[in-house]
């Protein structure tokens, strides 16, 4: 850390001095994500990035790295940093029932997923294994399934648990026929991602291997509650997503948003941690010329990070959903050149 | 002869590389003091020149900044009490 040193001298000789640190930080990492979980190498090949972000679910038989992605410990090894989004979702329709499966020579049955969530109405409400069922230790084979293929990986990852607790509690949850509303969701999710996190810590890691837990950021009170400091003194990053929808978005704006309101509500143990963004985008439909809304974001990101309150270590463009690049190349173009600058350089 | 006092405060704790770092110093020193001399002339007829002055400072302070990075910081201000610096992180 390197000091500064005021002496201030009089005639006399007499002498006084003041000193004060400072940290000079490493560049924020420029990230990325390509729809479907996919290989992204050609699209990493040659930019400034060095972050990336995947999905799975706790439910899938391949967690790391993920069926026949060869590509991804190459990645890894290569020193990109990867956040996996582990989630308690159950991706797929099919095979939705109990798993028996043996993991390091230990049988485990894991009964079926029997929350639902994501409750929008009118929509097909995805199902996910319930935080009663974590709580009550019956999904410790998944736990146990993705801690031993995640030590045969050969680097750390940041696991991140849930990909939005917001988007998934939004219209409440539902387990084993019991309705809970958005907070009281919110409240049986911390518990459970405080057991989940609790089960694998105290199994021996990977060292270098990091925790936070997802949010989409875009509500206020629940984004407090998912955040207590008893929590977030197991986790090692606050992370939210950031879009551009809205014709008035600005990147300051976007990226501002859920940082003061941490900054406001959050005790000093969450605030002390940095922030991932696994997924920032910018939507075709209100941003025709993408790239010029990405051009904004770097100088978005260093006024941030001068300002008091947690810094923003790593983003990851979503391109995907809300985010797709379109025409992907002049996409790809201006998410190139904006990590070819400060801060991410 | 009294011992000066001096702080210094960043702006920042922690920075982005090509970051501007803002440092400000204040000191004082109970000996130290401006004074004023003003020099009139007068002549028997009782005319006096227009008065000429001339400020002095007893027991003026120096003040140093170094860096153990080798950063260099330039002073952008000093009234004397209060000095601010800038270097780039």
């Amino acid at each position: 850390m390197p000091r500064v040193t005021v002496t201030v001298r009089d005639r006399g000789g007499h002498t006084a001095t003041a000193t004060a640190d400072y940290t000079v930080a490493p560049p924020v990492l420029g990230g990325y994500y390509l729809s479907g979980n996919a290989d992204p190498t050609a699209d990493l090949a040659g930019g400034n990035f060095r972050s990336l972000t995947q999905y799975r679910s706790f439910a899938d038989g391949y967690v790391f790295p993920g069926y026949h992605n060869t590509w991804l410990p190459v990645l890894g090894r290569n020193g990109v940093a990867i956040t996996m989004v582990l989630e308690l979702k159950h991706y797929g329709a099919a095979d939705t029932g109990p798993q028996t499966f043996t993991v390091d020579g230990v049988r485990y049955t894991v009964p079926a997923p029997a929350m639902t969530i994501q409750q929008r109405p009118g929509t097909t409400w995805p199902k996910a294994y319930g935080y009663g069922q974590v709580l009550a230790g019956l999904c410790d084979g998944l736990l146990a399934r993705a801690l031993s293929q995640y030590r045969t990986l050969g680097f750390p990852v940041n696991i991140q648990l849930a990909s939005e607790l917001d988007t998934d509690h939004e219209f409440g949850t539902t387990e084993s026929g019991v309705a809970y509303s958005w907070a009281d969701s919110d409240t049986r999710a911390v518990q459970a991602m405080t057991y989940i996190v609790n089960w694998f810590k105290t199994r021996g890691l990977p060292a270098g291997t990091t925790f936070s837990v997802g949010s989409g950021g875009f509500d206020r009170a629940a984004y407090l509650r998912t955040h207590p400091e008893a929590l977030m003194a197991r986790l090692d990053f606050l992370q939210w997503n950031v879009y551009a929808t809205d014709p008035a978005h600005t990147a300051l704006g976007r990226f501002r948003r859920t940082r003061d309101w941490a900054v406001a509500d959050l005790g000093p143990v969450a605030l002390s941690r940095p922030v991932i963004i696994a997924e920032w985008g910018v939507r075709k439909a209100e941003f025709p010329d993408q790239g010029a809304w990405i051009a904004t974001v770097p100088p978005a990101i260093a006024q941030l990070n001068a300002e008091r309150g947690p810094r923003i270590v790593r983003t990851n463009y979503f391109n995907s959903g809300w985010g797709a690049f379109v025409p992907k190349d002049a996409g790809l173009a201006a998410l190139r050149a904006a990590y070819a600058t400060r801060p991410y350089v | 002869m009294a011992a000066p006092t001096v702080t210094a405060s960043l702006n920042a704790s922690t920075y982005s590389p090509g970051d501007q770092m803002t440092l400000t110093v204040t000191y004082a020193d109970p000996d130290t003091k401006t004074l004023t001399v003003t020099v009139v002339v007068t002549d028997a007829q009782g005319n006096s020149s227009a008065p000429a002055r001339v400020t002095a400072v007893i027991d003026p302070l120096t003040v140093t900044v170094t860096d153990d990075s080798g950063r260099t910081w330039t002073k952008v201000s000093d009234t004397g009490a209060v000095a601010v610096y800038r270097a780039v992180a």
